[in-house]
């Protein structure tokens, strides 16, 4: 029998049904868009995420301490870990260990509140060196200027301010010369910082800035660093810098078993592989969870086909009579749910894709988000793939119990 | 060699716990160009007779020569061919496809058959001609009289040149003029020279044939020559 004939009867079974035919793929529909959908939002979103991480520059090197996290207890290690300290920064700086780096800037991280007179204002308050700010993320003050290397060298009690910390304690009052109140010392304000809102990981305008060696001992009391913000010389090859700070730094340890660390180093390339991973396992699980939509709506089909085949009982008698094989039976009901489902796939595919660049412009116009629409041509390859393969799955079934009918039997129903 | 060889033909149904017994052991053959009737009351197994001749069904005992051809050593497949290659029915319901044209109703068989496909509408439309139907072709079942659907049905039978019509109570949802009609087609395909096998319990529809086989409970209680009356008139 030929097969132009039979998705000829095939469509015309479909469309004498055509209301059923539609209520019969939603399932399908359904189905098949979740699941692009979930790809095409997935790849959009991490490209805007990838996008954020690489501003941070390809020279920029993040040293922290404590073990790479791999599970959230890590994270606690890290901030309480005390092993980079500054003779890993003197090591580092020797450009017989790291001949490639440019610049350390130690950073530590002091908890708590900024406060003047009776304003109190819970800011990020850093410190750092001199050059950090200006050289990995190009802010420089509009308004006095940063502290000074001999600040660093005698804890000078100074601090450089974001706008919004200047605005929110002092309001329109001037604020250079001031002293400010952070753990209970009293720092006086020497720049204020231009309004730049988010850089990369930082909110520069929510942000207070002193020399890290009076964050150390002054403010804190500790002789050690939370983060060590590095630079590779231009075009120097950051893996094999990043290489060298690791081999001086377990020198400096004393470690020999590499799983021994007691610190780690951040790139730009690891953070998109942290990145990449993450969203990939969460796309993985949404597809997952997603397919079980697909597996109800394969079993709709199933059912609808069963109906269908007792329904045409007697259509599919006569064809046995007038000699069609069982082999002939079995593909025109295949055949049938083939196109049902393939019909299915295309439209939730349409539609998903539909959303998805609907989302990508409206994060776009509306919130500034760089969400770059990709048509997702794996996602969309599955989408049909699969809907398809459901065809096969839950179609052979009512299509077997069509072929097996008995011609008698069937002229016989009424 | 006769077209169809019965002997000996039982049939019994299974169920569960009970076996019925239909057919006691039939046995008669057909020469190619007979017009048969086969005539009983409901219940004496004529149709089970039809449907194991038609090899729409296997017989429980007893060997059934199609052509020459032992019928019980046929796979389905090879059934299924033959069914289409050399076996034409006629039901009473007619069994047309609903939405499905009158020309396409006719070509159905042609699709499961070795006949390249674009000989399907000639075939078809020559098939309609006999019948009288050419000026139907696009219409759909449900536009038809019964008398017309049921010549619809009757060209399908034809369209692939069989050896041997069955035809099932042909008139049996006609009423009697236009069941005569119907009879007077069938009779005229028999004088074009196919074998024509009708199952009726109408004497009037059973008296088109050369030969009336009558079978009660099961067993033949005659067999024999008749002169068509009705071909008289028609001549």
């Amino acid at each position: 029998m030929n097969i132009n004939a039979t998705i000829k009867t095939s469509i015309r079974a479909l469309k004498a049904n055509w209301g059923r035919s539609l209520l019969t793929i939603l399932g399908i529909v359904i189905g098949v868009m979740a699941i692009v959908l979930v790809i095409a939002l997935g790849q959009g979103a991490q490209k805007l995420i990838l996008n954020q991480v690489q501003s941070i520059g390809a020279n920029t090197i993040i040293l922290r301490p404590g073990r790479q996290p791999t599970q959230p207890t890590d994270a606690a290690e890290t901030l309480l870990s005390d092993s980079l300290k500054q003779r890993d920064v003197d090591a580092l700086l020797k450009p017989v260990n790291v001949p490639d780096l440019q610049t350390a800037d130690p950073a530590v991280l002091v908890p708590g509140v900024i406060s003047y007179q009776n304003s109190v204002y819970r800011a990020t308050v850093l410190g750092w060196t001199p050059n950090a700010l200006g050289e990995v993320f190009n802010v420089y003050p509009d308004q006095g200027s940063f502290f000074s290397q001999d600040d660093v060298k005698t804890y000078a009690k100074v601090i450089v301010i974001g706008s919004k910390v200047k605005q929110e304690l002092f309001g329109d009052s001037d604020a250079l010369g001031q002293f400010v109140t952070v753990h209970g010392q009293k720092l006086q304000v020497v720049g204020i910082l231009p309004s730049k809102g988010q850089v990369t990981a930082f909110n520069v305008d929510d942000i207070g800035l002193l020399p890290y060696s009076t964050a150390q001992k002054t403010l804190l009391g500790i002789d050690y660093f939370h983060e060590i913000f590095l630079r590779a010389k231009p075009d120097a090859d950051v893996d094999q810098v990043a290489a060298d700070i690791t081999a001086t730094l377990r020198e400096t340890h004393n470690i020999t078993d590499p799983s021994k660390d007691d610190f780690f180093v951040v790139t730009q390339k690891t953070i998109v592989a942290t990145v990449s991973t993450v969203t990939q396992v969460l796309t993985i699980f949404l597809v997952a969870i997603a397919s079980i939509s697909l597996m109800v709506g394969g079993i709709g089909i199933m059912n609808i086909m069963l109906v269908s085949v007792t329904e045409r009982t007697q259509e599919i008698g006569l064809r046995k009579a007038v000699g069609a094989t069982n082999e002939n039976i079995l593909l025109q009901f295949m055949i049938e749910a083939l196109i049902l489902t393939f019909a299915g796939g295309v439209l939730g595919t349409s539609i998903a894709i539909t959303i998805s660049a609907l989302v990508s412009t409206i994060a776009q116009t509306y919130f500034a988000l760089d969400w770059p629409f990709t048509l997702p041509l794996g996602a969309i390859a599955l989408g049909v793939g699969v809907s398809t393969a459901i065809g096969l799955i839950f179609g052979l079934y009512p299509a077997r119990k069509a072929a097996a009918k008995d011609p008698i039997e069937a002229l016989r129903f009424e | 060699m006769a077209l169809i060889q019965l002997e000996n033909i039982t049939k019994e149904y299974t169920s569960e716990e009970t076996a019925t017994s239909v057919l006691h052991g039939i046995s008669f053959s057909i020469e190619e160009g007979e017009f048969v009737s086969i005539m009983g009351p409901s219940g004496s197994g004529k149709s089970t007779l039809l449907h194991i001749l038609g090899l729409l069904d296997r017989q429980t005992t007893g060997s059934y020569l199609f052509a020459g051809q032992d019928t019980l050593i046929l796979s389905d497949l090879e059934r299924a061919r033959i069914r289409n290659a050399s076996i034409g029915f006629v039901f009473q319901a007619f069994h047309l496809l609903k939405r499905t044209t009158v020309l396409e109703n006719v070509m159905l068989p042609l699709y499961y058959s070795q006949v390249p496909k674009k000989e399907y509408e000639q075939k078809a439309k020559i098939a309609l001609e006999h019948v009288g139907l050419m000026h139907r072709l696009s219409h759909m079942p449900s536009q038809l009289s019964g008398g017309e659907r049921q010549r619809v049905a009757i060209a399908r039978a034809l369209v692939n040149d069989p050896k041997i019509i069955f035809a099932d109570e042909p008139t049996g949802n006609l009423d009697s003029k236009t069941g005569r009609s119907v009879m007077r087609t069938i009779e005229k395909l028999h004088q074009q020279g196919k074998t024509i096998i009708v199952i009726t319990h109408e004497t009037t529809a059973a008296e088109y044939a050369n030969r009336i086989i009558t079978i009660a409970d099961g067993l033949i209680c005659s067999d024999r020559e008749v002169v068509s009356t009705h071909s008289h008139y028609a001549k």
